[in-house]
C-alpha cells in the first residue's frame, strides 16, 4: 500500500492505482471527459489534469500512477487554466450540431463542463432538455436557441416558451450556417429572424458581423464566401 | 602487426580514403571512388581504396585523402572524377599545392607550406575529436579496422570490471544522455540494473529524425562499430541479454553499416555467446522504423518495436523499469553510446576534462542553413553560440546578415543576436527558450520572415503529431492556422495571445515530448521577435519581405529603361504600359511569383 496526498487529504492506496482512483476515495472529483473505466483509458482530452506538487508538473489523473508519498493538487489556477484550454481547444475541433447529435435529450458533459470553466461557443439548443419532436421550430415558432450563446440552462424552454436570445449571439460561423440550415427547414425566412435579432443582438460588437453571416446563408452563399 | 601496419598504411604504403557518407555520396562520392580505382588499375599502382565516412566538412564534400610513406597526407576537397588523375599524378609526384588541408607536415612535398595543416583550418580548430576521432579514417565496413584503431578496448576493459564498477566509471564522467533531455545515463542505468524482471533489453535510439540534425547518422556510417560496443557495454552493465538498435528507414545507408557491423561483430564473437570469455550472453538485432518523427519518443519507440502503433503512453512507470514487452529496458541514443565506449577505452578522467560544471564531455553539433560552412562539428559543450557559428562555421553566407539561430531541431527555440552569447548547455538553452535537443542548428539570415520560419516548424510538428493527445493534435493546427492568417495578412491582435496560450497548454498538459516541445519556435520567436508578428498583423507589412499576400511588386520609374521585358514574362499580363512609355504593375492582377524581379535588366523592380 502507498500514501498519497490529495488536496491535503492522506489516503492510502494499493501500488498501480490512478490518481483519479484515489481521489474518488477520497470523495474528490475530478472531472472527466474521455475517461470509460474498462473501455477508454488513453489520457487524452486532458481535461482531468491535475499538479504533481513537487514537480510542478500537470499530468492527466486518469493514466498518471500514484507512489509513495505523492502530493497532489486537483484544483488551483493553473489547472483550471489548462482545463479551460483544453475545452477550448475540444470546442474548436467540436462540429457543433446539437440538433442532431446522438445525446440529444440526454446529458451534455461537455456543456456542463464548459459552463463551469466559463468556455462559450455552444448554442442554447444544446441546454434545451426537449426531444426533438417537441423542438418549438416544429411549430413554426422563432426561437434564437441555435444562434445564442448558452449558459442560461435553458430556462425558457422549460416553460415552453422561446428563446428571445438574451444572452448573444454564437459567432462561429459553422454554427451559424447549422441554426439558418434549421430555420430553412421548418419555413423560417430571413425577415423574421432579423427583426428578433436587433432585440438583444444588437448591443453585440459581433453584431454586424452575425447579420453579414446570417443573411448570406440564407442567400445560399458557402461559408468561405460569407466569411470572407 | 603487419597487418595493422597494412591497415593504416595501405597496401604498398599507399592509402587512399574517399568519403562516403551520405554527405559526399549526395555529391557523386561513389563516381569518384569508382575512378580512383580505376586510375589506380590503370597506373599499376599498389594501393589501399577504401571508403570512409563523413568527418564533418560537409560543405567540402566530396573529400579524398591520400596517404603515402614520407609525404604528408593531404586531403583534397570537392574532388570530381575528372580531376582524380590530376591529383594522383601531382601527388605521387611530391606536389601538394592543390590540396585542401594537411593532416601532418614532412617538409618533404612541394608547395606543402601553401596549405594549411587541417587543425589550423577555423573550421577544425576549436573542435574536440572525441568521440568523433574515427570519423573519416576507418573503413566502417570493417571491423578489422575499428579494432586497428583500438576498437573493442574499451568493452575488454568493461568486462574485466563488474557491473557495478562500469555504472561507477560512467557516473564518474558525468556522462548525460547526448538524445536531448540530457538524462545522466549512469542513473537510468543503475535503475535498470536494480528493476526486476527478466530479460532485460537495451536499445540504441538510431531513429534521428530532426530537420537539420545529422550527428546520429554522421556517426554510426562513419563509426557503426563504437556505437556497437556502446550498446554492449551497456547490456553488461545492466545485465540484458538482448539489445535492438532502432534505425529510420530513410537513413538506409546508416541502417545498412550497422547491420554490417552487428554481422561482422557476431563473426568475431563480440556477440553472441559467452562474450571474450566473460560468461556475458548479448545479441543484437537492427529494427528499421517506418519513419513516424514520433518513433524517436522513448515509448513510442516501444510500442514499435512491439509491433503496435507508435503512440506513447503516460510515464511513470519508465521504461527502465517497465519497458519492452513489460520488461526492464534502457533506450540510449547513437551518441551517447559512442561516448560510452570512449569514456571505457580512454578513462573518464580525460572526458571530463571538456565541458561545464554540469554537463560534461564534448557534443556533435550539426550546422545547416543559412551558414557558411556547414557540417558537423564536436566541440566542448559551454561554447557559446557565437563560436559555433561564426569561428567555426565563418558565419553567415555573403551578402546576408545574421537573424537567427534554431536550435534543437522542429522542437527547438529560435534565438536572436543578443542570446549569442549564451553557452550551449542543457541548462540554459532551455532557459532561453529553446532546448539541446539532438543538437541541430539552422542559422537563419535575414532574407527570413520569422512569422513563416516558425509555421515551417509548426507545419512539421503538425504532420508528425501521432494524435493521440490534445494538446498536440489539435494544437498544433490550431498554431498553424494562426499563424498562416497572420502571414495571410489576416491576422488580428488577439491571434498573439491565441499562439501564447495555446502553446502554454501545449507545453504543460502534452502527454510526451514532441507536444512538449512543439510549441518552442512560436513562443521563442513571439518571445524574441514580437515586433515582427506585430508588423504583419497592425501594419499588413512583412519586414523580410517574404510573405506574399503582404508584399507589393513595384517598378521605380526613374530606372526604368521601358523594355518590356518584364511584360513578356508576367505570366498574368499584370503588367502593363504606362503613357509615358514605362511600364507598371497592376497589383490586383498581380500573383507576386517574382518573376519580373528576376527578368528586369535595370533592377527597377522593387519589392515594395
Amino acid at each position: 500500500m502507498v500514501k498519497v496526498v490529495i488536496d491535503g487529504k492522506e489516503v492510502e492506496v494499493e501500488p498501480g492505482t490512478t490518481i483519479l482512483e484515489a481521489a474518488e476515495r477520497l470523495g474528490i472529483k475530478i472531472p472527466t471527459l474521455c475517461y470509460y473505466p474498462g473501455v477508454f483509458g488513453e489520457a487524452t482530452c486532458r481535461v482531468c489534469v491535475v499538479e504533481i506538487v513537487k514537480s510542478g508538473k500537470i499530468v492527466p489523473s486518469c493514466a498518471f500512477p500514484v507512489s509513495e508519498g505523492l502530493v497532489v493538487e486537483t484544483d488551483n489556477d493553473r489547472i483550471r487554466e489548462n482545463r479551460r484550454l483544453a475545452l477550448e481547444v475540444i470546442l474548436a475541433i467540436h462540429k457543433i450540431k446539437c440538433q442532431s447529435c446522438p445525446r440529444k435529450g440526454g446529458y451534455c458533459e461537455l456543456l456542463e463542463l464548459c459552463r463551469e470553466y466559463g468556455v462559450e461557443g455552444i448554442p442554447v439548443c444544446a441546454e434545451c432538455p426537449l426531444h426533438e419532436d417537441d423542438c418549438l421550430l416544429v411549430k413554426g415558432e422563432l426561437c434564437l436557441g441555435p444562434l445564442t450563446v448558452s449558459g442560461c440552462g435553458g430556462i425558457c424552454m422549460y416553460e415552453r416558451r422561446v428563446c428571445e436570445g438574451c444572452r448573444g449571439p454564437v459567432t462561429r460561423s459553422d454554427v451559424i450556417e447549422e441554426a439558418v440550415k434549421l430555420y430553412m427547414r421548418y419555413g423560417i425566412n430571413l425577415d423574421r429572424v432579423l427583426a428578433k435579432l436587433g432585440k438583444y443582438y444588437s448591443s453585440s460588437p459581433q453584431y454586424d458581423r452575425v447579420v453579414k453571416l446570417i443573411t448570406g446563408f440564407f442567400q445560399g452563399k458557402s461559408k468561405e464566401v460569407v466569411d470572407s | 602487426m603487419r597487418r595493422i601496419s597494412q591497415i593504416k598504411n595501405g597496401r604498398g604504403g599507399v592509402k587512399i580514403s574517399v568519403g562516403m557518407g551520405s554527405c559526399g555520396l549526395a555529391v557523386g562520392a561513389r563516381e569518384v571512388y569508382q575512378t580512383i580505382e580505376k586510375e589506380v588499375e590503370l597506373r599499376g599502382l599498389e594501393a589501399t581504396v577504401i571508403p570512409v565516412g563523413c568527418m564533418g566538412l560537409c560543405y567540402a564534400e566530396p573529400l579524398v585523402e591520400i596517404h603515402k610513406k614520407g609525404l604528408p597526407d593531404a586531403i583534397y576537397s570537392r574532388v570530381t572524377p575528372e580531376i582524380v588523375g590530376k591529383i594522383l599524378d601531382d601527388y605521387l609526384n611530391g606536389d601538394v599545392s592543390g590540396a585542401f588541408a594537411l593532416r601532418d607536415r614532412t617538409g618533404s612535398a612541394k608547395g606543402e607550406s601553401e596549405v594549411p595543416l587541417l587543425e589550423e583550418i577555423d573550421f577544425y580548430k576549436h573542435q574536440v575529436k572525441w568521440v568523433t576521432r574515427n570519423c573519416g579514417i576507418v573503413n566502417p565496413e570493417s571491423i578489422e579496422d575499428y579494432i586497428a584503431y583500438g576498437g573493442y578496448l574499451g568493452l575488454s576493459k568493461a568486462l574485466e570490471l563488474s557491473p557495478e564498477e562500469v555504472i561507477e566509471e560512467i557516473k564518474k564522467s558525468g556522462l548525460r544522455g547526448r538524445g536531448g533531455a540530457g538524462f545522466p545515463t549512469w542513473l537510468k542505468w543503475s535503475i535498470c540494473r536494480k528493476a526486476q524482471g527478466e530479460p532485460k533489453y537495451v536499445i540504441c535510439n538510431a531513429d534521428e529524425g530532426d530537420p537539420g540534425a545529422f550527428m546520429n547518422r554522421m556517426l554510426a556510417e562513419a563509426d557503426p562499430h563504437r556505437v556497437l560496443e556502446g550498446l554492449i557495454i551497456a547490456a553488461y552493465a545492466i545485465g540484458a541479454s538482448y539489445g535492438y538498435i532502432f534505425v529510420r528507414a530513410e537513413k538506409p545507408l546508416m541502417a545498412d553499416r550497422l547491420e554490417k557491423a552487428v554481422n561482422e561483430a557476431r563473426r568475431y564473437g563480440l556477440l553472441g555467446r559467452n562474450i571474450l570469455d566473460s560468461g556475458l550472453n548479448f545479441d543484437v538485432e537492427v529494427v528499421r522504423s517506418a519513419g513516424a518523427f514520433v518513433c524517436g519518443e522513448e515509448t513510442a519507440m516501444l510500442a514499435a518495436i512491439e509491433g503496435r502503433r507508435a503512440m506513447p503512453r503516460q510515464r511513470p512507470p519508465y521504461p527502465a523499469t517497465y519497458g519492452l514487452f513489460g520488461k526492464p529496458t534502457i533506450i540510449n541514443n547513437v551518441e551517447t553510446l559512442a561516448h560510452v565506449a570512449t569514456i571505457m577505452a580512454d578513462g573518464w578522467e580525460r572526458f571530463a576534462k571538456y565541458g561545464t560544471e554540469k554537463s560534461k564531455g564534448t557534443k556533435v553539433f550539426c550546422i545547416t542553413g543559412s551558414a557558411k560552412r556547414t557540417g558537423a562539428v564536436e566541440v566542448p559543450i559551454g561554447i557559446t553560440i557565437r563560436d559555433l557559428i561564426f569561428k567555426i562555421a565563418g558565419g553567415v553566407r555573403e551578402g546576408r546578415r545574421f537573424k537567427a539561430v534554431q536550435i534543437g531541431g522542429p522542437s527547438g527555440g529560435c534565438l536572436p543576436e543578443s542570446m549569442l552569447d549564451l553557452p550551449i548547455d542543457y541548462e540554459s538553452l532551455t532557459s532561453a527558450g529553446a532546448i539541446m535537443g539532438s543538437g541541430g542548428l539552422v542559422v537563419i539570415d535575414d532574407g527570413n520572415c520569422i512569422v513563416d520560419v516558425a509555421r515551417f516548424f509548426t507545419a512539421f510538428t503538425m504532420a508528425e503529431s501521432c494524435g493521440k493527445c490534445l494538446p498536440c493534435r489539435v494544437g498544433s493546427k490550431i498554431l498553424y492556422d494562426t499563424l498562416t492568417r497572420i502571414i495571410e495578412g489576416n491576422g488580428s491582435e488577439s491571434d498573439l495571445e491565441v499562439l501564447e496560450s495555446v502553446g502554454r497548454f501545449m507545453k504543460n498538459a502534452s502527454l510526451c515530448a514532441l507536444g512538449q516541445t512543439a510549441p518552442n519556435p512560436v513562443l521563442s520567436t513571439l518571445r524574441y521577435f514580437r515586433e515582427e508578428y506585430e508588423a504583419h498583423i497592425k501594419e499588413r507589412r512583412c519586414p523580410a519581405k517574404v510573405c506574399k499576400k503582404l508584399l507589393n511588386y513595384v517598378i521605380v520609374k526613374d530606372v526604368c529603361v521601358g523594355c518590356g521585358l518584364c511584360a513578356k514574362q508576367c505570366p498574368v499580363g499584370a503588367i502593363v504600359e504606362d503613357v509615358d512609355g514605362k511600364y507598371r504593375i497592376d497589383p490586383e492582377k498581380c500573383v507576386r511569383c517574382g518573376q519580373c524581379l528576376i527578368t528586369c535588366p535595370r533592377g527597377a523592380v522593387v519589392k515594395g
